[in-house]
């Protein structure tokens, strides 16, 4: 058999990827009342601050609260703050 | 992500902003963390805010109260294929095999290869890769571990025998994926332990704007496989440099899962990453007691070590010309002469003071690694630098700009976290601090930048911006004799 029709056992470069176990989404709030919502802001100011006016404007029965920086990485809730928020809003970045 | 999806499977109900270029880089990230259906909504690169906003609040609160479909209530176990053989066939089959394409979407919209950096490769044959392996004595199926304590990304230690997750796709690697992608860029067996060296950096590709890698060889190693320490070092016809600097770029693709347009979003690009950039510091021409990189960072003078940088910023090279250089050092002749007041004076002058503090007019912020010419570096030293720190520090004391100059430069806004907390050096809230305060431009220390010594002849020094001792929080200098 010529060189150029030789078979070759050939390898893959590609990373080894974990498998991962998958979950579903959280349940969704059935309404926005009433609800304690924290929004994690993650830079884009100019996004962000119209954001905030506008939540706190256009729905003020909501608890909003709010931790804010202009890194890319959130600032965590804590566990406890955790135990008493009903949703997250994140961005823009994550 | 991983925030997002603790969310969520606490219970906690999210929806995220982006941007429209980034949903494929969401999907991924959010598979990787286990909740692949996460929600989302994108706000406009282009629209001010108030209007962008108007827009999209009502369905993006509604992402928070409409009920999951069928799909979003699943749960499962993602199991990627895991084949240790890609492909059999020929070599000139397999060529083709790993030279296939996909098209990426918006905003890039053309083909991108899948395995390789759009360039042919040498084909990963068992028989290659099995020869490949001799240059190390660690095991094909050894994890690609950290072999010392480092400081990590985003100020999360790194312990010596953790796994490497190599960015973006947190995927990890064995000696024999490190060795399969050294066979593709083209080197030798005994490059082998520079690759894995590398690889212990997890090999990121930064972020959005232009992050460019490259890698700086210090120690025995670069006399051993002959890498390019002289003129023309950052350029081609070197093999060890060539074939080592475009195995940084395949581990990023292939051990990394690094996508332009998906997962490596740089906007641009960087012309340093298109293949790949290594080199190599000239050790024999260092002045009188000026360390090498290996010694600068804790290693001894014979061991061998790999500084593996990805900096945000540009290649600057100091814009005199060699001659004028000369003429200034000669005898004090020239416009360079004429700025530093030297007319007629001959050398040895600091020639610094000709591109201080400059450089970070119109620049980035932060440090620099000036790589220069032996001769400059010379001339340094003799007019009294005797060791790399002295040159550090006064070129970080040349930096110091005022507070309200400072504050109109870009990236600061990001660093300072919006002006929240204090400035390094006093410790005082930067809001406080008066206009006239002096902030070192060139970042918090004087060792946040360094110096490379190149063996050309030719007069020339580049400044490449670049955080030295902290790019993406990490020490940058890996061991390569822990990888023989």
């Amino acid at each position: 058999m010529a060189d150029k029709d030789k078979v070759y056992k050939c390898l893959s470069p590609v990373g080894i990827e974990s498998s991962v176990e998958t979950y579903p989404l959280a349940p969704r709030l059935d309404k926005l009342d009433g609800k304690t919502i924290h929004f994690s802001i993650t830079g884009e100011p100019d996004i962000t601050i119209a954001l905030d006016k506008k939540l706190k404007a256009d729905y003020p029965s909501v608890n909003w609260t709010q931790k804010k920086s202009y890194m890319p990485m959130p600032v965590y809730l804590t566990e406890e703050e955790m135990k008493t928020t009903d949703a997250v809003i994140l961005g823009v970045c994550w | 992500m991983p925030y997002l999806a603790k969310l969520e499977k606490a219970g906690i109900p999210t929806a995220l902003i982006d941007f429209d270029d980034q949903h494929e880089m969401v999907k991924q990230e959010a598979l990787t963390a286990g909740v692949p259906n996460i929600r989302y909504i994108p706000a406009s690169r282009t629209t001010p805010g108030p209007e962008d906003v108007e827009q999209w609040i009502e369905p993006m609160l509604e992402l928070l109260t409409k009920p999951l479909t069928e799909k979003e209530k699943e749960s499962g176990m993602y199991t990627p294929s895991q084949d240790r053989v890609l492909f059999e066939g020929t070599l000139d089959e397999a060529q083709e095999f790993y030279q296939q394409t996909r098209v990426v979407p918006e905003p890039l919209n053309a083909p991108i290869s899948v395995y390789t950096d759009g360039l042919p490769i040498i084909i990963p044959t068992e028989e290659r890769v099995a020869e490949m392996l001799k240059g190390t004595s660690h095991k094909p199926e050894d994890l690609i571990t950290y072999q010392s304590d480092r400081g990590g990304r985003f100020d999360r230690p790194m312990h010596k025998g953790d796994v490497v997750r190599f960015q973006p796709r947190s995927f990890t690697a064995t000696v024999e994926k490190v060795a399969i992608n050294a066979v593709m860029a083209g080197c030798k067996p005994e490059h082998l332990p520079v690759v894995l060296a590398i690889a212990e950096s997890g090999v990121q590709t930064g972020t959005t704007v232009f992050n460019n890698q490259w890698m700086c060889l210090s120690g025995p190693v670069v006399k051993e496989i002959g890498i390019n320490t002289g003129l023309g070092m950052m350029g081609p016809g070197n093999p060890a440099g060539m074939a080592i600097g475009r195995a940084y770029q395949l581990m990023a693709i292939n051990l990394g899962g690094a996508v332009p347009g998906i997962s490596r979003m740089s906007s641009i690009g960087s012309p340093i990453n298109r293949v790949g950039l290594c080199f190599a510091e000239c050790a024999d021409k260092l002045p009188p007691g000026w360390k090498g990189l290996n010694e600068e960072f804790g290693f001894k003078k014979d061991e061998s070590v790999v500084m593996v940088m990805g900096s945000e910023g540009g290649f600057n090279g100091a814009q005199f010309s060699p001659g004028g250089y000369r003429a200034l050092q000669k005898s004090g002749h020239g416009g360079m002469a004429r700025k530093l007041g030297v007319k007629g004076v001959p050398g040895p002058h600091n020639w610094l003071d000709w591109i201080l503090p400059d450089i970070w007019v119109g620049d980035r912020e932060g440090g620099r690694a000036f790589v220069m010419v032996h001769e400059m570096a010379k001339h340094l030293y003799d007019i009294g630098f005797k060791s790399k720190d002295e040159v550090l520090e006064y070129i970080w004391k040349k930096s110091f700009e005022p507070l309200k100059k400072y504050r109109d430069r870009s990236w600061v806004d990001l660093f300072t976290n919006g002006w929240l907390g204090n400035e390094p050096l006093s410790g005082k809230p930067w809001k406080e601090l008066p206009d006239d305060y002096m902030v070192p431009a060139g970042g918090n220390s004087p060792q946040e930048s360094c110096i490379i010594v190149c063996g050309s002849d030719e007069e020339i020094c580049y400044e490449i911006t670049a955080t030295i001792r902290g790019m993406w929080g990490m020490q940058p200098v890996y061991s390569i004799d822990a990888w023989r």
